[in-house]
């Protein structure tokens, strides 16, 4: 037991502390403090509009792009505060990396939406290295066999579950240390979203990651650590098995069980 | 609970309302044909008259030759190359600015009452009467500057300043067609700014901007009043060499040739008419040539 949280707290990669959100006047989240590991994945789940997305977009600053949103509190990448003055919001987005809910490919052949991210970020110097990130990207998304031999083709010409594993590719192309997934399988048909879930397994261990689903099933099957918003707060933060199966607070087990969300 | 009779669907009240609702139909139907064959049939009333009248006046002088005082002699080249000359000025400084504000105020401007002011002032612009360009072109590049007067340059910054806010006005809306998600996508994986802009922004904005640009240097390229009045109606007998030389351009050499009293100018300004409309039709079929090459389907 001593151990397991030794080696938890080592793999600790980003931690929020107290953040609250708000747009204009109105605050989304409340109050939140949170730990992501390299060594689970871990689950937001909640209610429509309960803020779990707003709170997971704060983590790579991408509510920097809406007007008169604000975030407060401390969230920190390897203990680094990523809303210091000094921490420059482009490195931020190459080391936490984001799927979004919709698949969203550049209209550019498969092979230019895995590479676009090493080139503007200057990882690859030749083209064989460049080929080598598309290669390894590809496979560790899932999608390599499937577009080999046609990576000259538009990306917005696969299937969406393709697209949306395409997206993930482009996302690990750049090497990151953290990925973000905004419901990335809420869009897709059952067989689409098992090969997503699939691969947030494979991923794990090797990238933090955090995905938002309102899906409970999808959470219980790909988390280990699960978090319940309501209302902008957490209402409850611990093992995706204790969560599901004994929750502390009546809240969360009203949610669990369907009474409502 | 009273029972329902059933709706008697073949009775004289359904069949006539059945009847009203075709006739309806019908009426809309003529109507729409109607108002397109009206403005049809006056652009082919054009054509016609004009083709009809103008074609004897083409020959190797004509295309090649510049204003002259015998309609024999007077060709239409030296206006073309008047109107060209002008058009690239035009499109050398509206395009670029065009773009950068489009850009700017679509990307970068914060929502305030300052930019509320400068869209309202655009959107104005775009709507002032040519011929105040005209005097302000007069007034502030010939009387302030002392520019060459007649010259292709004045026309083309006169012309520039009413074509900047249509590429302004389509170029915004081309940006802001863009689909957020495409930008979300760049930003997520660490592109700046700028880089979200030219690498994915504009390149689907393209269609739509050149659309815009080539509308607004089809309505430049028909412009006369502001030409007028910064003197390109002077009578030109030599093709301009650059920028710099005196030239008029095709509408007001068509404007000019109206005027003359001689019965063989009447010839050579239908003449020209045609040069001008086959050079409109040109540019448009440019338009659609160019936004057919850039449009992406996603």
């Amino acid at each position: 037991m001593h151990s397991s949280t030794q080696t938890a707290a080592a793999a600790t990669k980003m931690t929020a502390r107290n953040v609250s959100v708000w747009y204009g006047a109105k605050q989304a989240v409340r109050d939140v403090s949170i730990d992501v590991s390299t060594e689970h994945v871990t689950a937001f789940i909640g209610p429509s509009g309960c803020g779990k997305s707003t709170f997971l977009r704060a983590f790579n600053r991408m509510n920097d792009t809406i007007p008169n949103a604000r975030v407060e509190g401390r969230i920190a990448l390897d203990g680094e505060d990523v809303y210091a003055s000094g921490m420059d919001v482009v490195q931020l987005r190459a080391r936490v990396g984001m799927v979004f809910q919709k698949p969203n490919p550049f209209p550019k052949s498969i092979y230019e939406n895995v590479a676009y991210g090493p080139r503007i970020h200057g990882l690859a110097a030749a083209k064989a290295d460049m080929d080598a990130i598309v290669e390894r990207s590809l496979k560790r998304a899932g999608l390599w066999e499937e577009v080999k031999d046609r990576l000259a083709e538009s990306g917005t010409a696969l299937s969406g579950g393709q697209q949306q594993r395409l997206c993930i590719a482009r996302a690990i192309a750049v090497d990151p240390e953290v990925i973000l997934m905004d419901e990335p399988a809420s869009a897709l048909d059952p067989i689409a979203t098992a090969k997503i879930e699939g691969l947030i397994h494979e991923l794990r261990g090797r990238y933090a990651i955090v995905i938002v689903t309102h899906n409970m099933q999808q959470a219980a099957r790909v988390s280990q650590r699960t978090a319940f918003f309501h209302l902008g707060e957490l209402v409850e933060y611990g093992e995706t098995e204790v969560i599901f199966t004994n929750p502390k607070v009546p809240r969360t087990k009203d949610y669990i069980t369907g009474r409502y969300g | 609970m009273s029972k329902r009779a059933p709706t008697d669907w073949n009775g004289p009240v359904m069949q006539r309302h059945i009847r009203r609702r075709y006739a309806a139909e019908r009426r809309f139907r003529l109507l729409g044909l109607g108002a397109v064959l009206l403005s049809a049939g006056f652009l082919a009333f054009l054509l016609v008259t004009i083709g009809a009248k103008g074609i004897g006046g083409f020959s190797t002088a004509f295309l090649t030759g510049s204003d002259a005082t015998d309609p024999v002699r007077a060709g239409i080249w030296g206006a073309l190359k008047g109107s060209l000359l002008t058009l690239m000025v035009t499109i050398a400084l509206a395009f670029p600015v065009g773009v950068l504000s489009a850009v700017y105020l679509e990307e970068y401007a914060p929502r305030n009452r300052w930019t509320d002011m400068i869209e309202v002032s655009i959107n104005n612009l775009a709507a002032v009467p040519s011929i105040i360009f005209g005097l302000l072109g007069l007034a502030v590049f010939l009387n302030f500057m002392h520019l060459p007067r007649s010259a292709p340059l004045v026309g083309g910054i006169t012309l520039a300043l009413m074509t900047m806010p249509v590429i302004v006005i389509a170029g915004r809306n081309a940006v802001k067609s863009v689909p957020p998600s495409i930008r979300d996508a760049a930003l997520g994986i660490g592109a700046s700014k700028i880089q979200v802009v030219f690498h994915h922004v504009l390149p689907l904005a393209l269609p739509g901007i050149l659309t815009g640009t080539i509308i607004g240097m089809a309505r430049a390229l028909g412009e006369t009043a502001p030409l007028l009045m910064i003197g390109m109606r002077a009578f030109i007998a030599t093709p301009p060499g650059g920028i710099g030389d005196p030239a008029t351009v095709l509408p007001v050499q068509i404007f000019l040739w109206s005027d003359e009293v001689s019965h063989g100018f009447v010839e050579k300004t239908s003449a020209a008419i045609i040069v001008l409309l086959v050079f409109l039709l040109a540019m448009n079929g440019l338009a659609i040539f160019l936004r057919n090459k850039f449009e992406r389907r996603w």
